[in-house]
């Protein structure tokens, strides 16, 4: 996937209302691998490295 | 009440495939540069001072990491016009490197929502430049809205809010304080781990192991909780800037709306003499300490051996600004009082409804996935990979950033609507001075000399635009920039 793919991919929009008003909690459920579960599916694919290679300059 | 001028500049944290941090100010460079959209490739450096205090001196230099000073060592990145490779867009915010960093400051709005609405568009804008850029050299960028690298190093996310210089620093200080200190609970970004200081798994805060002192001008080292910078991008002798850098990267836009609308409300009532007195015994020890109460109330110590806690403090503030809101029919500040109700709602949602906190409040949700995925994984917080995912969470590309996954799974607040947000990435829709700067951009571009926050040159003619001012929509229907000129002229 390029970057022009993710940028024109059409994500689901919020309905456009106030922030914050929204009712229903909802758990997020990681725990069924290989489901229809996006955050785990990208969790996934996190290399457990990034962390320990992500470096930055000190910024304001 | 008087409406409170206000913008949000955020630093982005990035990494290039093969780059490092030696390379990272070049890299920021070329990555702005890469902006594809319509700007302005120029800023007006004359009324920049950092160095002001607003307790009335001017410090010699302002203190920087030793650590960035080895990487810059015998490297030199051009003059400061290169260096910070200025754009100014369309919608009047300004696209620029700071310190190595991807900075975008959205242009100046009355309104909360229309500041976090400018805040995404920010998203798109440094997200199109990576795009470009990536596209350019064939090397891939990932781009971060955190505050720390976890080994040390902290960049910022800002909020300024412009004030009445008549207003005494003193008051504004101790009215703020308490509340920069307590409204973390509702704000705070989350972080794995400690920087610095005693470890622990997780704290609330990204930003609490980095404060020093509880006062000063610097903000690239020894920071302090309240930072005293006087530069008030307007008339120094009717106004001054509170720059606030102790708040951090919001990625649930509940979460960057409280972030300023409790600021505005405590500046309404520093204003009044209203601002609930807290006597904070230690600012930074206090910060630090309900950084880490991930499961307590987040104690803050006041002198003469008392405490209180951080829902008290916010409380305290919301307590007496609805006592003012049912004396006002100012409907400048229906969105304030709405902002107060929800901040009263999450802070008793907290312990009562975590599920229903965890929605809106950054830090708590993104410690609830990080336990899931560490119970399913069989791992404990202080793993190293838990980092990456904490990481990953403030990624802004919406198909792989982990915050945008809780978004399309409906676990979080819903985001702006993107008609909204696309909007913003074109154009201002208040009658602020950045309306000005935003059509002088789209319309008068050849014209136009340079530009900063309180001014725009068109030739050898400057025109200062008082921040105070309002500035109609139907100065985009002037024809010629001389038109354009006389019309701003009259708005001051």
């Amino acid at each position: 996937m390029t970057y022009a793919d993710r940028l024109t991919r059409r994500q689901d929009s919020g309905p456009d209302r106030k922030f914050g008003d929204d009712e229903g909690p909802s758990k997020p459920d990681v725990k069924k691998p290989g489901g229809p579960n996006e955050l785990f599916k990208r969790m996934k694919r996190v290399d457990p490295d990034q962390a320990k290679k992500y470096r930055q300059r000190s910024g304001q | 009440m008087r409406p409170v001028l206000a913008g949000l500049d955020t630093e982005y944290g990035f990494s290039v495939a093969g780059r490092g941090p030696q390379d990272q100010i070049d890299d920021a460079k070329a990555l702005i540069g890469s902006y594809p959209g319509e700007c302005l490739s120029f800023w007006d450096q004359r009324f920049e001072s950092p160095r002001n205090d607003l307790r009335g001196f001017k410090v010699e230099s302002l203190s920087v990491d030793p650590q960035d000073a080895h990487f810059d060592h015998g490297r030199s990145h051009g003059t400061i016009d290169e260096v910070r490779s200025d754009r100014v867009l369309t919608n009047g915010a300004r696209l620029y490197n700071d310190h190595g960093h991807p900075e975008f400051a959205t242009p100046e709005t009355w309104s909360v929502h229309e500041t976090v609405l400018h805040d995404r568009a920010g998203d798109r804008a440094i997200l199109a430049a990576a795009l470009a850029y990536e596209e350019e050299t064939g090397r891939e960028v990932r781009v971060y809205k955190n505050n720390t690298d976890f080994h040390g190093a902290s960049y910022g996310t800002h909020e300024s809010y412009l004030v009445p210089r008549s207003v005494a620093v003193e008051s504004l200080v101790k009215g703020l304080m308490p509340l920069l200190i307590a409204r973390q609970v509702l704000t705070g970004a989350g972080k794995v781990g400690a920087e610095g200081s005693r470890w622990c798994d997780f704290q609330i805060s990204q930003r609490a192991d980095f404060f020093t002192v509880p006062l000063s001008v610097d903000t690239l080292y020894r920071r302090p909780v309240f930072n005293t910078r006087d530069e008030p991008h307007a008339d120094p002798a009717k106004w001054m800037r509170l720059h606030v850098i102790c708040g951090e990267s919001n990625m649930v836009s509940t979460a960057t709306l409280l972030k300023l609308a409790l600021v505005k409300i405590a500046l309404h009532l520093v204003e009044r003499g209203d601002a609930p007195q807290w006597n904070v015994a230690d600012p930074v020890r206090s910060f630090m300490q309900v950084s880490r109460d991930v499961d307590g109330e987040g104690r803050i110590t006041l002198e003469g051996a008392s405490w209180t806690t951080a829902r008290q403090v916010i409380e305290s503030y919301l307590d007496s600004f609805e006592r003012l809101q049912a004396d006002s029919e100012d409907c400048l500040h229906t969105e304030l009082a709405d902002a107060a109700k929800t901040a009263r709602r999450l802070l008793a949602a907290r312990f009562e409804r975590p599920d229903e906190f965890k929605r809106s409040v950054d830090w708590a949700a993104k410690r609830d996935v990080l336990l899931q995925y560490a119970e399913s994984e069989g791992k404990k917080l202080r793993d190293p990979s838990m980092q990456s995912i904490d990481l990953e969470y403030h990624r802004i590309d919406k198909g792989e950033g982990l915050f945008h996954a809780l978004v399309q799974m409906g676990a979080v607040d819903a985001e702006p609507a993107e008609d909204m947000v696309d909007k913003r990435t074109r154009q201002i829709c208040e009658d602020t001075r950045a309306r000005a700067r935003s059509i002088a951009v789209t319309k008068f571009r050849d014209s136009l000399a340079t530009a900063s926050w309180g001014s725009l040159t068109f030739g050898d003619k400057t025109v200062l635009l008082r921040p105070d001012a309002t500035y109609p929509a139907t100065l985009d229907d002037c024809t010629t920039v001389e038109e354009f000129i006389m019309q701003l002229e009259r708005c001051q």
